[in-house]
């Protein structure tokens, strides 16, 4: 017996042992896109991402899952995760455990999580500026080479761009009654008690931090001062930010005592009629939650007249990925210009706006192609001049846990 | 009275599920709208085109299954030392067995995928069921436990002194009597082990996917309907289950009665 079992250890050793060298014989250079793909060929790439949206699952796995099977003989495993953060803890740790073939291949990721994994040198390097479509990102572009002010450093590459907007309902608020600043909110707040909230700012409400950073760059009259951190100026301008808040306070949803921890939480406020604006950072504005069946079809997007900030979504390629060339070949395909097109049109359920700098794309038929998406964002989205005017860069990224932990501290718990 | 509360009860059981079938089959169903103006099965298909959704509910059947045998053998002897038997440190078998259960999952998790992943067992089917293994033996051990503090041993030896051998012993007599106890157990581990989500999602990472991992998935994005769809197929299994094995112990019952 005890023979049978020291055989039965042995031998699933051995085949431990084989299986993995097996896998990652698959070798290229990246400056040599043709070996990527040849060592592309056949493999699954892991993407991990946020699950919870029905129609972005729908659009990764029809849109890129069918070109990347077609095209280049590549499978693609859509992880669906409720939290980016269980994946960041998943790559750390496999840090720990010394695994050398992890599970995640490519993970959508932001900010904090991005330079959490860079801190702990778990990010591949040397290849975003370097994949044949690198050519269509705007490089020089701070927005996109500053990940929450953060150096990106050819760590991660872009596929979709965010910018926050409102929405209302066009069936309940006209537009003329619409507030275009953050001192106009706080006078239709006031005069419409209890039928305005905003997302909680923290780690899972990001739209809400940065709605709150809107109103510091208002209330401080200046967006760029905040591009780099400065402790003195945080003091002297932040005590007028949380006076904002708490005066805004008692006219919220529920006198601000509660908030909607992230965006889904508001949307469903909204769309039962208990506030009257909710929250979005997509291209299409209510597009996509319209799609989904989450907000009525009166519902439409709109901008203040300045400082409503907007950012990069990034992908990136764990150190320890088993499958790099699968993961390059499709954080390439996302930035081809026949995808971006894609990706902005509403009735495809994404509704993240372009990563790619337009202009850079000369084939005649593809500028057609994203002119012709650009035009079709429907009624539900914003204006594309008033976004533009309206446009403000992220804060440098010091600036990020400290508006969280002090508006906890000052408006929450005040 | 007694219909009215046997209504009231009915209704409370049944309202919930009422409301995941309804949202299951609408769309677009906002408040103060009494009734959902959309039927569609849309979301519903799209649940079930997703091939995740199937390979999830069979993933966490097939731990399920596994957890609840490997917790039925690891229980019953543990069981039987710390029902039957006094002994040094029995206090402290029976703290560290219920550690688990006070301890939080994520501490445990978190320490458990390094060293899962270190010797190869984490994403995979076995890594994630010995983790739940953590979870449901408590549950296992606390249940046979106070079956076997009720067992009689001198019908074993009266077997013995029949000349029975220790197998037939076993099968004839021990588990035979135990067996009401072990179907209660079972269905302990299958219900713990079906419902993890935080050790699979950690021991998992990614690789294996069960319902409960794409409920949460789900609940994060806030559809109703699509929280609905699978809720409703989380709660099936269990409900089967469960059913099966209220008439099983009923029949038990009945066979003990009959023999008195």
């Amino acid at each position: 017996m005890k023979k049978i079992i020291y055989l039965l250890v042995t031998l699933s050793l051995l085949l431990a042992a084989c299986a993995s060298p097996a896998q990652s014989s698959s070798e290229f250079d990246i400056n040599d896109w043709d070996s990527v793909l040849a060592a592309a060929k056949g493999q699954t790439v892991n993407w991990y991402m946020w699950g919870g949206s029905d129609s972005i699952n729908a659009y990764v796995d029809t849109f890129y899952g069918t070109a990347l099977k077609e095209r280049y003989d590549i499978t693609l495993n859509r992880v669906p995760v409720a939290d980016a953060a269980d994946y960041v803890n998943q790559v750390l740790s496999e840090k720990e455990a010394g695994v050398e073939e992890g599970a995640v291949d490519l993970m959508w990721i932001n900010g904090e999580n991005f330079y959490t994994l860079k801190q702990a040198d778990m990010l591949y390097k040397d290849w975003a500026q370097v994949i044949p479509n690198a050519k269509f990102v705007n490089w020089e572009n701070p927005a996109i080479n500053l990940d929450f002010g953060r150096p990106v450093d050819n760590m991660e590459s872009p596929w979709s761009s965010a910018q926050i907007q409102l929405i209302y309902d066009s069936a309940r608020t006209s537009e003329d009654e619409l507030p275009r600043s953050y001192a106009d909110l706080k006078e239709w707040a006031c005069a419409n008690p209890g039928r305005f909230t905003y997302i909680a700012p923290g780690p899972g409400g990001f739209i809400g931090t940065r709605f709150a950073k809107g109103a510091l760059y208002e209330i401080s009259g200046d967006a760029k001062q905040w591009l780099s951190f400065d402790q003195t100026l945080w003091d002297s301008q932040s005590p007028a930010l949380w006076d904002y808040f708490n005066e805004i306070k008692p006219c919220l949803w529920r006198e601000g005592e509660v908030y909607p921890k992230d965006e889904a939480e508001l949307v469903t406020l909204f769309s039962n009629n208990e506030v009257d604006f909710s929250m979005t950072q997509d291209i299409t504005g209510a597009g996509r939650w319209i799609i989904d069946g989450r907000m009525p079809e009166t519902a439409r997007a709109f901008v203040f007249d300045n400082y409503m900030i907007g950012d990069f979504n990034y992908v990136a390629i764990p150190v320890n990925s088993p499958h790099k060339a699968a993961a390059l070949v499709l954080a390439n395909l996302l930035l081809e210009p026949e995808f971006q097109a894609a990706q902005i049109l509403p009735e495809n359920g994404f509704g993240l706006g372009f990563a790619i700098d337009v202009t850079r794309v000369t084939d005649p038929a593809q500028v057609a192609l994203l002119e012709e998406s650009a035009s079709k964002l429907g009624e539900s989205a914003t204006p594309a001049d008033e976004m533009a005017k309206a446009l403000a860069g992220d804060t440098a990224a010091e600036y990020q846990s400290l508006v969280e932990q002090d508006w906890l501290k000052f408006v929450l718990q005040q | 009275m007694k219909y009215v509360i046997r209504a009231l009860l009915y209704l409370v059981l049944v309202a919930p599920l009422a409301l995941f079938i309804v949202y299951s089959f609408t769309e677009g169903w906002f408040f103060p709208a009494p009734f959902p103006s959309e039927w569609t099965t849309t979301t519903f298909q799209r649940a079930m085109d997703d091939p995740r959704t199937l390979g999830g509910m069979w993933q966490g059947f097939v731990i399920a299954v596994i957890v609840s045998l490997l917790s039925l053998i690891l229980a019953f002897p543990a069981a039987r030392a710390l029902g039957l038997r006094q002994f040094r440190g029995r206090q402290i078998a029976w703290l560290v067995l219920f550690l688990p259960t006070v301890v939080p999952p994520l501490a445990i998790g978190m320490g458990l995928n390094i060293l899962f992943l270190r010797v190869g067992l984490a994403g995979t089917i076995m890594g994630v069921s010995l983790a739940h293994l953590i979870s449901t033996l408590p549950y296992t051990v606390f249940t046979l436990s106070s079956a076997f503090a009720r067992y009689d041993e001198n019908y074993e030896h009266q077997a013995l002194a029949l000349g029975a051998s220790p197998a037939q012993i076993f099968f004839n007599i021990t588990l035979r009597m135990m067996t009401p106890s072990l179907v209660v157990a079972t269905l302990f581990a299958f219900l713990v082990s079906w419902s993890q989500y935080l050790l699979t999602l950690l021991i998992g990472g990614g690789k294996i996917i069960t319902l409960p991992v794409l409920l949460f998935t789900a609940a994060s994005g806030g559809n109703p309907s699509t929280i609905a769809i699978k809720s409703l197929l989380f709660i099936l299994p269990p409900a089967l289950v469960i059913a099966f094995t209220a008439r099983e112990l009923n029949r038990h019952g009945n066979d003990i009665r009959e023999q008195y």
